[in-house]
């Protein structure tokens, strides 16, 4: 038993904090956001650290690492709020090591490493936004499948060069594929999102080759999807425990400095416990962050424990944010001041891919029927 | 070293040696979760049987030094073999002061004639233990009790009353907090003592609760006459072997295996026919995750205690969420019991260990520290915030206003 990183995991953990510390300063981030919304200069320091083939296989130039390794810097980006693409390129290119062919692993990977591409996930769909039921339809043609739908909100699509899109077959099997974003036949829309992010929907009537069909020709879509999904949840899982952080961190700085009633708010215990009650919750978080990905690093069945971690991250990280930016006042109010970016975030993680009951609900039916 | 949660193959050999050990010594667990203690007497000497089996077997103080009787392995160890025992018919209550406060304490702040006379008998179950610090006026401000001790010659003469004792009705030794500087600040004019409970001058009386047990008891000591060899960490100098063991007892309430788990309640709503219903599963699923929150938080808590030096905010966070997971757990077993939850005693049938749970609840809540105190620790040691201004940390004890 031994609950604390390794050293190796800590010196990520540290160089990840260095980076994003460094690079994503407010001054920063109020920059990219009147841009085009993607922290290019941060993504080449990351590139150029490694951490984009964190989790990539050594052939393809990657640190071959694992999902603990993934938390850890996720979690730095959260903190920061630092507006680059890592969550969904991460996921979709370990999706892509794992399920893909050669030919879309050596024409795909070693690029990711180098920050050349960029891959948007599209796992989120259109009505109850359950992703194990894609909105997009498959259909098999000569040499490949033909999507047809759309999928809502996908954040960097305007900047991705491929998007992992999952779609379902009429027989209710599902497919995985890797899209070149500049393929006719795919319409990408920019639409607002509440974190600020770029974000597209985007609509696909498009053939993807064999050769780019990620999982699903062999009868291990679904299967494929399901890994996806649950990297997917841990990483956000990650980014909230870093989101949460950086909110508590704000909102205790602003309660033991603010005065009012002659004293700092903090000395009011109605504001005290509540601001305690948010660490207790980002501990919560943390713990189950870490088991959940740890566990999926080692292979086991992990099932229980990422949803375990998502009820926090979904439930706990909006609890969180909503917290820090009330016990701000008026002050929170004015965006010119930074922890509304924290709560926009938040609950955007929290409603990214389904809600606490939407979790509770899952788990519930896994350890009821045991 | 690595990231593991959970058993190394060391660790899993270990757990493999405790259970075959237990299954030779004990019954499995009841199904209604059993081992609930309405008869106080029978429980205690079942727990003295037990710890007397553990003794001689060599379970007894597992990370005690083996000077002290103990076993001399690690914490880690301790805890695989509680959560194993958890899930047999064992009585261990009794004990719970004298080897998760008091022997942590002695072994920290003890003289060595004292460890030497206390601590083996602690483990063999000879000495029952219990804790005598909260007063009617000194709960969560503990630093103000009055309880007065006055040197005489070779001993101090005590004088005071005790309260929220629990087992102290069974206790051959207390440890005891008293107010021997009324003129210095309040932390600064207390001495921890132990005292034999059979002393002159000590009346125990219990207190009946709501589950109809008395757990609880309060204490009078009147004109109780204690050696100084007794004192534990010199004289006027009781606050900080004080913290010692209420660092200990939030470890063990937050860390405690409890009479209960999920798994039993998942079975409660099922012999109900609610498993299937959305929302009874939604708020089973709530208490799994919270359960699953803390075995982390236990699993955190223990490589602190191997790797390093106790950790700062961690057993208070862990304490304040296993009060709040017991409580919520306790709300959604009385949903599920329907019409039996609102029977106490044994016509309730397998609702009355639910029952039991959520009245004796308090016990966890406010035990080891309030909820709302282990909050603003939290806030203080998590957050940075300040302590609130204190108007009575410099000034005599004597001078502050009495509640």
């Amino acid at each position: 038993m031994n609950f604390d990183l390794s050293d190796e995991q800590q010196v990520i953990s540290d160089l990840a904090a260095q980076i994003f510390s460094g690079q994503s300063t407010v001054e920063r981030v109020i920059e990219v956001e009147s841009g085009d919304g993607f922290d290019r200069t941060l993504w080449n320091e990351l590139a150029k650290a490694g951490l984009l083939g964190l989790c990539l296989p050594e052939e393809h130039s990657g640190l071959n690492m694992n999902m603990v390794e993934l938390a850890l810097v996720l979690e730095q980006q959260g903190k920061t709020v630092a507006s680059v693409p890592l969550w969904s390129t991460s996921i979709g290119s370990m999706a892509v090591a794992e399920y893909g062919s050669k030919d879309v692993r050596s024409s795909l990977l070693p690029a990711v490493v180098e920050g050349k591409n960029v891959v948007a996930l599209a796992l989120a769909n259109y009505g109850a936004n359950d992703v194990m039921n894609p909105s997009v339809t498959a259909t098999d043609t000569d040499g490949g499948v033909k999507l047809s739908g759309g999928k809502p909100a996908v954040s960097f699509a305007q900047h991705a060069s491929h998007v992992l899109v999952s779609a379902k077959r009429a027989d209710d099997s599902i497919v995985l594929a890797l899209v070149d974003l500049k393929a006719p036949g795919v319409t990408i829309t920019p639409v607002e999102a509440s974190n600020r992010q770029p974000t597209a929907n985007i609509e696909f009537d498009v053939t993807v080759p064999a050769t780019h069909i990620v999982a699903g020709l062999e009868g291990n879509g679904r299967e494929a999807l399901r890994w996806v999904h649950e990297h997917a949840l841990v990483g956000l899982c990650a980014l909230q425990l870093g989101i949460s952080q950086g909110a508590i961190g704000i909102m205790s700085d602003h309660v033991k400095t603010r005065t009012q009633f002659n004293k700092p708010l903090s000395a009011q215990q109605a504001v005290a416990v509540r601001a305690a009650d948010q660490f207790v919750t980002t501990e919560a978080i943390r713990v189950t962050t870490l088991n959940a990905a740890w566990r999926m690093s080692e292979g086991f069945d992990a099932r229980q424990d990422v949803l375990v971690a998502m009820y926090w991250a979904t439930e706990g990280g909006h609890s969180i944010v909503i917290a820090c930016q009330h016990l701000h006042g008026g002050i929170g109010a004015d965006i010119s001041y930074p922890v509304h970016r924290y709560f926009l975030w938040g609950i955007q993680i929290s409603t990214e891919l389904g809600g606490a009951s939407q979790h509770l609900s899952r788990l519930g039916k896994l350890i009821a029927s045991r | 070293m690595s990231m593991h949660i959970g058993d190394s193959p060391e660790e899993a050999a270990f757990r493999a040696e405790v259970r075959a050990w237990l299954s030779q010594h004990a019954a499995p667990r009841s199904d209604d979760g059993g081992n609930w203690h309405d008869d106080l007497h029978a429980h205690s000497i079942a727990c003295k049987k037990w710890q007397r089996v553990l003794f001689n077997n060599g379970w007894a103080g597992i990370s005690w030094p083996k000077q002290f009787g103990g076993r001399g392995g690690s914490h880690l160890q301790e805890s695989i073999f509680n959560e194993e025992q958890a899930k047999f018919e064992t009585h261990t209550g009794l004990f719970a002061v004298s080897l998760g406060m008091v022997g942590p304490t002695l072994m920290a702040h003890g003289t060595p004639e004292q460890q030497e006379v206390f601590l083996p008998k602690m483990l063999s179950g000879e000495h029952v233990w219990c804790q005598l610090f909260s007063e009617p006026n000194a709960g969560s401000d503990l630093a103000n009790v009055a309880t007065r001790a006055i040197e005489d010659g070779d001993d101090f003469i005590v004088n005071g009353q005790k309260v929220w004792t629990s087992m102290g009705q069974f206790a051959d030794y207390g440890i005891l907090l008293t107010r021997t500087e009324p003129d210095a600040p309040k932390h600064k004019g207390i001495t921890y003592f132990i005292v034999d409970m059979k002393t002159p001058g000590i009346e125990v009386r219990p207190l009946v609760q709501m589950t109809g047990v008395a757990h609880f008891n309060e204490v009078f000591l009147t004109d109780v006459r204690i050696p100084k060899a007794n004192i534990v960490g010199g004289l006027h100098g009781g606050w900080a072997v004080a913290n010692t063991t209420l660092t200990s007892e939030r470890g063990f309430i937050g860390g405690g295996s409890s009479s209960w788990s999920v798994d039993e309640l998942i079975d409660f709503a099922r012999e109900r026919g609610l498993d299937k219903d959305p929302v009874v599963r939604g708020k089973l699923a709530e208490c799994y995750a919270r359960a699953q929150t803390l075995t982390y938080l236990g699993y955190r808590l223990r490589t602190a205690a191997s790797n390093r030096t106790m950790p700062g905010p961690e057993m208070f966070v862990m304490k304040l969420a296993y009060a709040q997971h017991w409580s919520r757990t306790m709300d959604v077993a009385m949903e599920i019991a329907g019409a039996h939850g609102m029977i106490s005693g044994d016509a309730a049938g397998d609702a009355m260990h639910w029952q039991h749970n959520l009245l004796g609840q308090f016990a966890i809540r406010l035990g080891g520290g309030t909820n709302e105190v282990q909050q603003n620790i939290i806030g203080e040691r998590g957050l940075g915030l300040p302590r609130e201004p204190s108007v009575d940390r410099d000034q005599p004890w004597r001078s502050l206003a009495k509640g």
